[in-house]
């Protein structure tokens, strides 16, 4: 009786010993981080695109994660893979998080797996070069694959066009046209325009102006940022021209209040996220049309548009855990998610830019435009858009960049012209230790 | 002859559980305390020394740069922090210097037999029970520039509008204000209670030695309440030091950081993962500040208690 009993154990034992060995064939789940900037049906959307992976990939599961926020999902990332875990497999993160996943080295960069592609360049070619930017280093390496990208653009309300004896088909195309036709729409009823700039984050609306008067505040090489130039100190000048006429509140209007007044007819123009189209598009109850933001001085091209872009791009974790196999199946699962199909798919669930031109040409994007003519501003506008603020220390870069711009465009800041210069000194102090490698 | 003390011959024979049980029950705090409080304490006096100049280099010790930068003009977080110092000072102050004399004015109101005078102090007393966050997320909606309701009855006027979260003057009055509706009713209570603890024949001597009304609040009621006062006053401002909810729906401390205050703005550094020195410096100096208060709330009422006896 005894001798049966512990036979039974011996062969339980044998058993789960051999389990992960039998499985081992190749049965692989990868863990999907993702976050929320916008609402929409997103957990059903990434278990479809996750269903029909898995059908080209039998082997492959994917477990969908939704993880808060951008920053939550940063923050959770980080404090698994410290903690010892295994952090996810893929994420969703912000494009601008490259250099704190870099210098953490726990992510792999796109470029081995693109270098065994067929055609590597042909590959990198159909993403928007303007989405690129910050998924290259300075070396050109392609690191992160852009997936749900945004940049800025202007809204303007066409029957107060109409209202003040404005072409409703033409948006004001520089930032002279924009003053002049701010100064007609605006009324006590309404702001003829309205910028947020006000609130925690002024430097992605202000990059904007930064890159219409001819420096970006940041360049391909992360270990500069241009806080204390010309361009920046012209482009205060603007805005601050913008409320001293009182056609915009004086320091900007609130990001989330922004779309809001447009909707209300309390602003005739904004300039907002494309994120914010299908908000629009669904609330407006008047017709609307949509621009490039407003040029600064012609450059020798003879524009001077600009915009920086916005978003998430999927990034594949390793800290030294992942097998081979994982990790390839990491890398063919971000390549789904980067795809043409998957690109139209995302940006009619959520309104984000499909990251490829050759989306753009897929009967679901063309039947979105054909009805929404709207949606074809961003891309075309993203020839003339640039790089946002990523640098080494990005997040701190970035505190730094828009506390002394909120400091000087709300008027909090006595002496602007020391700001930046102690900003830049300070800036510098912090990327110094990382020049010269 | 050995004198045996009376206390020491029963414990001898106890056995080992019932001694160790006093060490026993008070284990499980004591472990608490010091993985949450004497731990991070310690470990925030270290950080506050330290400094790495990357992010994966190791700290190296920086002696008290950390805190020189908190109060140097010419480093950005010390062009933030002096600020942010100040406004607390002021969210503080002027919470204080309000929603006492009005809590007082309440309380004063509320302890007579009036007419539905359960529903008077429940009105007075209900933004005490409303959560902080959805307080001011209907705050935030009242101050919004163009939507809010402020602002329309404003218009309806033909009053012109402020943009009260987003004017650098009119944001910390308008977040002290929201602080002092929702604290108002709670140091009503206090002095409700302290009232009740007066005895009536006082008042009565009072009025018989003729002693007016003003009279009798400014020489009976006001001294009497005191104690009250100064234990309102104390905990007023631990509170307004630990300020933080609000601050993340009315603004999250725009335009210009001129409505963040410390604790808000720890919380900003330190989950941006800015240079943890500074965080810690701030800290240090954050309950440095808190101890001083929360210690001088118990050497007064020490005090007091022995002013009593004698």
């Amino acid at each position: 009786m005894k001798h049966k009993l512990v036979f039974v154990f011996l062969l339980l034992g044998a058993l789960v010993w051999s389990a992960p060995a039998l499985a081992q064939d190749e049965e692989i789940v990868l863990d999907f981080y993702y976050p929320a900037a916008v609402s929409g049906p997103l957990q059903e959307a990434f278990e479809r695109y996750a269903a029909s992976f898995t059908e080209m990939h039998p082997n492959v599961s994917i477990n969908v994660v939704f993880t808060g926020s951008y920053g939550q999902t940063r923050e959770t990332v980080r404090t698994e893979i410290e903690g010892g875990g295994a952090g996810p497999d893929v994420a969703v993160m912000l494009s601008v998080d490259l250099y704190s996943f870099i210098e953490d080295g726990t992510i792999i960069s796109a470029q081995q797996y693109i270098d065994l592609l067929e055609d590597p360049q042909d590959f990198v070619d159909d993403f928007f070069p303007a989405f690129m930017l910050n998924s290259v280093d300075a070396e050109g390496n392609v690191w992160t694959l852009p997936f749900q990208r945004s940049t800025p653009i202007l809204y303007y309300n066409k029957e107060h066009f109409a209202e003040v004896g404005l072409d409703p088909e033409q948006p004001p195309r520089n930032l002279d046209e924009l003053i002049e036709f701010a100064e007609l729409l605006t009324n006590d009823e309404r702001d003829g325009i309205q910028i947020p700039l006000a609130g925690d984050f002024p430097s992605w609306l202000f990059q904007s102006f930064a890159i219409a008067h001819g420096q970006n505040l940041v360049s391909h090489d992360p270990t500069e940022a241009f806080l204390n130039t010309e361009a920046t100190k012209a482009s205060l000048a603007a805005i601050q021209e913008l409320g001293d006429r009182g056609v915009m509140p004086v320091g900007g209007s609130a990001w989330g209040d922004t779309p809001t007044n447009f909707i209300a007819g309390a602003a005739s123009m904004i300039y907002h996220t494309t994120g914010s189209l299908t908000f629009i598009r669904n609330n407006a109850t008047f017709e609307f049309g949509t621009g490039f933001l407003p040029s600064g001085p012609p450059n020798e091209d003879g524009e001077g548009y600009g915009a920086p872009t916005g978003g998430g791009n999927v990034y594949i974790f390793d800290n030294g855990t992942h097998s081979e196999a994982e990790l390839q199946a990491a890398w063919e699962w971000a390549v789904h998610l980067a795809s043409a199909d998957i690109q139209a798919d995302w940006t009619t669930t959520t309104g984000y830019i499909a990251t490829r031109p050759s989306a753009w040409e897929s009967e679901a994007l063309q039947n979105l435009v054909a009805e929404w003519p709207q949606y074809t501003t961003a891309p075309a506008q993203l020839q003339y858009a640039d790089k946002e603020i990523a640098t080494y220390r990005s997040i701190d870069v970035q505190v730094m960049i828009n506390t002394v711009l909120s400091d000087i465009i709300s008027g909090n800041e006595s002496d602007p012209d020391l700001a930046l210069e102690i900003y830049q000194e300070q800036i510098d102090s912090l990327l110094e230790p990382y020049r010269g490698e | 002859m050995t004198v045996v003390s009376p206390a020491a011959e029963p414990r001898r024979g106890k056995p080992w559980l019932q001694r160790a049980l006093p060490y026993l029950l008070v284990a499980p705090t004591l472990i608490f305390i010091t993985m949450f409080t004497l731990r991070p304490a310690v470990q925030a006096l270290w950080d506050s020394a330290h400094s790495r100049p990357r992010a994966n280099q190791p700290f190296a010790y920086v002696g008290s740069q950390n805190y020189e930068d908190l109060f140097n003009e010419r480093h950005f977080i010390g062009r933030q922090y002096v600020k942010i110092l100040h406004n607390t000072l002021v969210f503080t102050g002027g919470t204080l210097v309000v929603s006492l004399p009005l809590a007082l004015l309440l309380a004063m109101l509320l302890n007579r037999k009036i007419r539905a005078l359960g529903l008077w102090r429940f009105c007075v007393f209900y933004p005490v029970l409303l959560p902080m966050i959805g307080g001011a997320t209907i705050w935030a909606f009242l101050f919004s520039d163009s939507i809010g309701l402020l602002n329309t009855i404003l218009r309806s006027f033909n009053l012109g509008t402020v943009p009260w979260l987003l004017d650098p003057d009119t944001v910390l009055p308008s977040v002290i204000a929201v602080n002092i509706w929702k604290q108002t009713g709670y140091f009503m209570l206090f002095y409700l209670a302290g009232l009740q603890g007066i005895p009536r024949d006082i008042y009565e001597a009072a009025e018989l030695d003729g002693a007016g009304l003003f009279r009798q609040f400014w020489n009976l009621t006001l001294p009497l309440l005191r104690r009250t006062t100064l234990f309102l006053l104390i905990i007023g401002v631990t509170f307004g030091f630990q300020t933080v909810e609000q601050l993340e729906v009315m603004g999250r401390g725009n335009p210009a950081n001129r409505s963040n205050m410390l604790l808000y703005y720890i919380f900003q550094l330190r989950n941006e993962k800015l240079n943890t020195g500074h965080v810690a410096a701030m800290t240090v100096i954050l309950a440095l500040i808190l101890l001083i208060f929360t210690s001088s709330n118990f050497f007064l009422f020490e005090r007091g208690r022995h002013d009593e006896k004698a």
